[in-house]
């Protein structure tokens, strides 16, 4: 993850806005304080402590469809994860997470891949894979925008922020901009609701997102990796 | 200046330290305090400790308000070599309104951390994993770093503190699925399954993850108990009412002034939270209602909250349940139907689909609401709708589907009027 500091606006000056939580007014804290970017710093790509080990984000900026799995530090991430657990069969959703980070979606190879080196069925895998929303089934675009809908940012117009991107960026729901820069689709509520509108693109939150805050937050995504 | 509001009628014991950068690494949490708790425990012994806890009242704070020592009590005394006992921190948040453990998690890592060794101790696990929302990565990779530290000074790993008590903590990224929070469905998930829940019983201290004893906590339960350890199960008696003991986060969201989390003594009265903690309603405008607790609890309608108190008990005998006391405000302008539609076309798509009231129920309700919030839909229809929520009440494996059907019910019993203007005049009582 490039540092969440970066980017078009002055840290310090206190703007509506930037998309990151509390918000709100009064306080003196830096987009990096917020985030806690300032103390994890880079974690090695091999996962660093194996209690840690699953809990690797997708950061990588690009991502490849074809890039190996489980090969070099991610072999070496790969056993520190199958060491937390007495059954190999639990480090299934950490191989799934850590295979979406590298090649951004899970095809149906992927998933035939993780089985593999599991020893579980690949029936079994697909099944479960199947079950969770993160596991991006098809390619998705270089910023996945992700708009909660749900109660709380409902009643502070969350349909409009939702609209908004969809006009901003020419979409359909669910679809990917022509530039592959976009795909938007709804989400459930991301635990963020006192921060309405919340809206996750790639692995961070955005926060207090209104319809007017979009274009900035185009901007920035198009000018930054993430 | 604190993050991201306070309130001088605060007491802030969990999140005193919120919006204070430095209180994540592991030098600055112990100048703050930290870590003592778990070097009293080794002095107290695990029972003592369970004791503690016990007395202290501390009620889990996922939602059910089951008191957390008497839950620590039920696991076996002596764990045998092949029966481990394993202890699980449910950070899963994703009940809708809820948004207290996220920021436990970034703002406060070693609090949750040393909440768990002290959980750990006193039920005699070696392992615990903290299973983690996958949505939360910035959280996530704060508490992996704090853990980090947590291991390197000696606080977590092999021979703690030299008291040689072994306790290891992994974290576990799950990877979208609301059901993983309910405690059987987040056990079959961490074992790499779909998450669907477990009949019961077995219950988990007896047959848990890995079919071994468990216990599975939230994580501001968890965070609450450093301070029970530290400074005594009495004393923290002293906050919040005899049977909901103790101090809260409140995450208030909707039409308010100031939403956030606000950590209050339990029994806090509601419109005081919303008057004056809260800085009142949006615009000076009127209310209409609130969801006290996620939005799986009963709508309170405006005159409920009157005198509605903010505890387990006071908010059951106003009419609904705290759940996890996300405390989610509408006012006047409020579109209540198009709002009832939303949440239950949640638990629609997150039916684990086990069974059938839940599965067919929460999906048809969607509809049926759909056609009413279109101007298309018949008296009858309420009708329906509530002889399928009673269909979806206490018949499932868990409590997914009673949590769809209850702002059904709730919504039609107190908002009828704006279901039948819909439905007689195709028209909305109120323009969203
Ligand atoms: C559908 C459903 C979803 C749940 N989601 C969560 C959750 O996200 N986080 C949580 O801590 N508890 C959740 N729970 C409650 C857990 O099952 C469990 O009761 C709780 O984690 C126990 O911890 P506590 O005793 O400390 O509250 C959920 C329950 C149900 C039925
Ligand atoms: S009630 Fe619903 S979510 Fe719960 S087990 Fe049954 S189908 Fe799954
Ligand atoms: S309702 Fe949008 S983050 Fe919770």
């Amino acid at each position: 993850m490039s540092d969440g500091a970066t980017g078009p606006h002055d840290e310090k000056a206190p703007f509506r806005n930037p998309g990151w939580a509390g918000n709100t007014g009064e306080f003196d804290l830096t987009e990096a304080d917020v985030r806690g970017t300032g103390f994890v710093g880079k974690r090695p790509l091999d996962g660093g402590h194996p209690s840690g080990a699953s809990s690797f984000p997708y950061m990588l900026e690009e991502k490849s469809p074809e890039a190996a799995l489980f090969e070099g530090p991610y072999r070496k991430r790969f056993d520190k994860i199958r060491s937390q657990y007495p059954e190999a069969r639990a480090a299934l959703l950490p191989c799934l997470n850590m295979a979406q980070e590298v090649r951004g979606h899970i095809s149906a190879e992927t998933m035939d891949q993780v089985a593999e080196l599991l020893e579980l069925s690949p029936a079994y895998v697909r099944g479960v894979a199947t079950f969770y929303t993160m596991y991006n089934k098809r390619p998705v675009g270089r910023h996945l925008i992700q708009v909660c809908t749900n109660i709380s940012c409902n009643l502070c117009g969350a349909d409009e922020v939702l609209g908004a991107f969809l006009r901003e960026t020419g979409t359909d729901l669910g679809e990917t901009s022509e530039d592959g820069e976009f795909t938007i689709v709804e989400a459930e509520c991301l635990a963020a609701c006192g921060f309405p509108t919340c809206v996750q693109i790639n692995s961070r939150y955005f926060e207090n997102v209104s319809s007017d805050d979009v274009p900035a937050i185009l901007e920035r995504l198009k000018s930054q990796d993430d | 200046m604190a993050y991201p509001y306070t309130h001088e009628r605060e007491v802030r014991m969990l999140s005193e330290h919120f919006g204070e950068p430095k209180a994540r690494t592991v030098e600055g949490w112990k100048a703050r305090g930290g870590y003592r708790a778990l070097e009293r425990a080794f002095e107290l012994g695990p029972d003592q400790v369970t004791e503690e806890v016990k007395t202290s009242g501390l009620r889990g704070r996922g939602g059910a308000g089951f008191p957390a020592g008497v839950k620590w009590s039920f696991m076996p005394k002596k764990p045998s070599a092949d029966r481990p006992h394993f202890l699980i921190c449910n950070a899963d948040e994703s009940e809708p309104g809820t948004f207290k453990d996220r920021e436990l998690i970034r703002w406060t890592p070693h609090q949750v951390l040393e909440g768990c060794l002290l959980a750990a101790y006193a039920i005699r696990a070696r392992q615990c994993y903290v299973y983690l929302r996958g949505e939360f990565f910035e959280a996530t990779q704060v508490l992996a770093r704090a853990l980090e530290e947590a291991y390197q000074a000696g606080y977590a790993g092999k021979n703690i503190l030299g008291s040689g008590v072994d306790i290891d903590i992994t974290l576990h990224v799950g990877a979208g699925a609301y059901i993983c929070g309910e405690e059987t469905g987040l056990m079959n998930s961490l074992e790499g399954r779909r998450g669907q829940p477990r009949v019961r019983p077995p219950f988990p201290a007896a047959r848990g993850v890995f079919g071994m004893p468990s216990t599975v906590n939230n994580v501001e339960t968890l965070s609450s108990v450093p301070h029970i350890v530290q400074n005594g199960g009495e004393w923290y008696r002293q906050y919040g009412t005899d049977q909901s003991p103790g101090t809260k986060l409140f995450c208030v969201s909707g039409h308010v002034n100031k939403p956030g989390n606000y950590e209050l003594p339990l029994g806090f009265p509601l419109m005081e939270l919303i008057e004056d903690v809260c800085g009142g309603m949006r615009e000076g405008r009127k209310l209409k209602g609130v969801i006290p607790g996620g939005s799986s609890v009963p709508i309170l309608s405006a005159e409920e909250c009157v005198d509605c108190s903010l505890s387990y008990e006071g908010v059951i005998e106003a009419g609904s349940q705290l759940g996890c006391a996300s405390v989610i405000v509408m006012d006047e302008t409020t579109d209540m139907v198009k709002q009832v539609r939303r949440m239950v076309q949640f638990y629609a798509h997150e039916s684990c689909g086990q069974c059938t009231p839940c599965r067919e129920g929460s999906a048809w309700m969607t509809r049926v609401l759909k056609r009413i919030e279109d101007g298309r839909g018949t008296e009858e229809d309420l009708d329906a709708l509530l002889e399928i929520g009673a269909q979806m009440t206490g018949t499932t494996i868990c409590p997914l589907s009673d949590s769809a059907a209850a702002p059904v019910a709730s919504s039609i019993q107190k908002f009828r009027d704006e279901y039948l203007a819909l439905i007689r005049r195709g028209e909305r009582v109120s323009a969203a």
